[in-house]
């Protein structure tokens, strides 16, 4: 813009009797500033905005390649068996025509919470410890395994929803809904000997309805099942886990699907429940 | 005007989208078996059919007795498997809640030899996670019903699987004046049992080669006790070393090379080496208190054993030259019998304490102690080769006798292992060659 103006032609008005600006070359400072003050700007929204793709370079494990040999036997695949794929496609589901002795029938689900929105009453943005009042989000923490304790000097107010910056909220309960339906189908190798190789990671998108619309194991998971039996197993456990207990869909509030459509990090960790 | 537009450029510009990703953690779990549905191998021919029917009922059962998978009853299946070289209709596997599923074929060649085909499919996924192919002789149909276990075993829970082996164990028959003990072997199923001695000599504590065909016990056959080896395939039987003494509680280092035993002198037991290839022997413990039961840590680097030189029988850990002789257990009661597992991390062990046996596991350094039996008197451990799975002798409360059971390591699935009559001292062999 400063370029436009480096015609001399006087700009602003000389009504008050100011000398008139320079337009020369060397242009109104203004412009210089405001150019910096953009470029800064598009440089720290970039940052901002991608910093949380940029990932450390996992370190690969080499496969293990097994050359077997059977004395009486050939142990010859039947058919060239795919690749280890450890990304785990979208199944087809399909509908059971069958009565409900098919499936196992899962305990009766605490009411969901029923979230009121308020408008902003409180001034700070950031507080996590906020909780909402609601008896009905009180009961369903009760009700779940994992209680959580609320920190010591916590206000209860009333919850907020923000449109820009929507990571914020406190999303325990969603969280904790999941949870408690899907570790009862969660069935890990726990006679492995060291139960740190048993933590899998994964990004689980979910359709509106909670079905299972992706499910991927995350980069440093895949790594590590490519050299260890024990991981691999661990992550195919997980992974029957999440799709044996959607049945018609993981029951979370529709209203709030933009903070549940994707789980990411989803961890399975055993190491607690095996004592180690 | 401008300075407006262009300071909304700039606040545009810095907006960041909301990154809504929920964050979980699953820690708790509901520890199942895995549902599977094995139905009956596929028949080549029709005369087939008796083959593809046994094959299938062996991997169910041994698949059903590890406790880690719930084989499907095959009443319940609503599809039937005719080819198994085409993907199967996955929703009639998962309207059973079938999550795993094998398809398999046993084919009688023109050359005499049996040929068994099978594929282990995942349901979910709609994938084939293994497929293998045996050729054998067809009187050997149960041990490739085994290896196929084994297969899927190992590609379901990653760990080696250990239905391809043997039990050796003593077997007891007679009335209880005249208790005939015998030296016996069957398959880890229970299927095949054959006695290997006569019952003239009484026959104790045998254990395995973990390499070969080959036992070492201990048996009465002089009037003194003396560790014996014995051939399984030629059945033929040495003394092991010609002490004047006697000597007992034999067990084999990890490459079958040596054997650990203890010999009694005055009244005093010590722990020492044979190299069974020159037959050189080295002493390792010269404490004037009973050291016996010597036991090889899977490295070959140490080895663990019994001795009461603080009092009271404890375990013990030592370099496998005699060095660094340390104590690890700790806890209450007598604890004896070490037995390390094939895996390296833990020993399994014998507690007595408070007029009860129980077997227990521990880790090398003596941490982490904790009882996997549940009987009045339980003892003498011996591990699957993959480290998993315990066998023990359980005996009856009254005196009523003895039986072999089985165990997880977990603690899980503890079941008893049908023998013949009554039977004790259970030594699991290597998975077969």
């Amino acid at each position: 813009m400063s370029q436009s103006q480096s015609q001399t032609r006087t700009r602003g008005a000389t009504a008050k009797g100011r000398p008139p600006r320079p337009t020369t070359a060397r242009g109104p400072r203004s412009g210089l500033v405001i150019s910096l003050a953009l470029h800064v700007g598009l440089i720290g929204a970039t940052y901002l905005t991608w910093h949380r793709m940029l990932e450390p370079v996992e370190e690969s494990h080499a496969v293990p390649v097994d050359l077997v040999t059977i004395a009486q036997q050939t142990n010859v695949a039947a058919q060239a068996p795919p690749p280890e794929k450890i990304t785990i496609p979208k199944p087809t589901i399909e509908q059971p025509a069958l009565p409900a002795f098919a499936q196992a029938e899962p305990a009766p689900e605490p009411p969901l919470p029923k979230i009121k929105i308020q408008p902003d009453k409180s001034d700070k943005p950031d507080q996590a410890d906020k909780k909402p009042t609601n008896q009905d989000f009180a009961a369903l923490l009760n009700k779940l395994t994992a209680a959580q304790t609320p920190p010591k000097n916590a206000k209860t107010g009333t919850r907020t929803i923000q449109g820009v910056g929507s990571a914020n909220l406190m999303t325990a309960s969603l969280a904790d809904a999941l949870k408690s339906q899907i570790d009862k189908c969660w069935s890990p190798p726990v006679g492995a000997p060291n139960a740190e190789d048993l933590v899998v990671d994964f990004d689980l998108r979910l359709n509106h309805n909670g079905t299972v619309a992706s499910l991927q194991l995350s980069a440093g998971s895949i790594a590590r099942a490519a050299g260890n039996a024990y991981t691999r197993a661990a992550a195919e456990a997980a992974s029957r886990a999440i799709y044996q207990c959607q049945g018609q869909g993981y029951r979370l509030p529709p209203e709030q699907y933009n903070e549940w459509n994707e789980i990411n990090p989803l961890r399975f960790d055993p190491r607690q429940m095996m004592n180690q | 005007m401008r300075k407006i537009f262009l300071f909304a450029a700039l606040l545009l510009g810095l907006a960041t989208p909301a990154f809504a990703a929920l964050q979980v953690d699953v820690t708790q779990a509901n520890v199942q078996p895995l549902p599977i549905a094995i139905p009956d191998f596929v028949p080549g021919a029709p005369t087939d059919a008796q083959a593809g029917a046994n094959i299938a009922g062996v991997v169910r059962a041994d698949l059903e007795r590890s406790g880690l998978f719930k084989p499907i009853d095959p009443k319940a299946y609503v599809d039937h498997i005719t080819n198994i070289n085409t993907v199967p209709g996955f929703a009639n596997w998962r309207v059973i809640n079938a999550q795993g599923l094998v398809t398999g074929q046993a084919t009688l060649q023109p050359d005499g030899r049996l040929r068994v085909d099978f594929r282990l499919w995942d349901v979910f996924g709609e994938s084939q996670m293994l497929g293998q192919q045996f050729f054998t002789q067809p009187e050997n149909w149960r041990r490739v019903a085994h290896l196929v276990s084994d297969a899927i075993y190992q590609r379901i829970t990653g760990e080696k699987g250990y239905f391809d082996t043997r039990i050796v164990f003593i077997s007891e028959t007679g009335p209880a004046t005249k208790r005939v003990k015998r030296l016996a072997i069957m398959d880890e199923d229970g299927a095949n049992p054959t006695f290997l001695t006569r019952g003239d000599y009484m026959v104790l504590t045998p254990r395995f080669n973990p390499t070969a065909q080959m036992i070492a016990y201990m048996s009465y056959i002089g009037t003194k006790p003396r560790v014996y080896l014995f051939d399984i395939e030629t059945g033929k039987q040495e003394m092991l070393g010609n002490f004047p003494n006697m000597t007992f509680s034999p067990r084999f280092s990890p490459d079958g090379n040596k054997v650990a035993l203890s010999l009694e002198t005055n009244g005093n037991s010590d722990i020492y080496v044979m190299d069974l290839r020159s037959r050189a022997i080295q002493r390792l413990t010269t404490d004037p208190a009973i050291d016996t039961a010597p036991t090889f840590s899977p490295d070959g680097n140490q080895i663990a054993f019994e001795s009461d030189r603080g009092g009271s029988q404890q375990i013990y850990v030592m370099n496998v030259d005699g060095t660094n002789q340390h104590r690890i257990s700790f806890g209450a009661g007598r604890n004896g019998t070490p037995v390390w597992s094939p895996r390296g991390d833990l020993i399994a062990f014998t507690k007595q304490d408070g007029g009860r046996f129980d077997v227990g596991v521990m880790r090398a350094d003596g941490s982490g102690e904790r009882l996997i039996s549940s009987g009045w008197e339980d003892e003498g451990p011996t591990w699957a080769p993959n480290g998993r799975v315990l066998m023990f002798t359980r005996t009856i409360q009254g005196g009523k006798g003895a039986q072999i059971w089985s165990v997880d390591v977990t603690g899980r699935n503890e079941r008893r292992v049908l023998t013949p009559g009554d039977a004790s001292d259970p030594a699991w062999s290597p998975l077969l060659q």
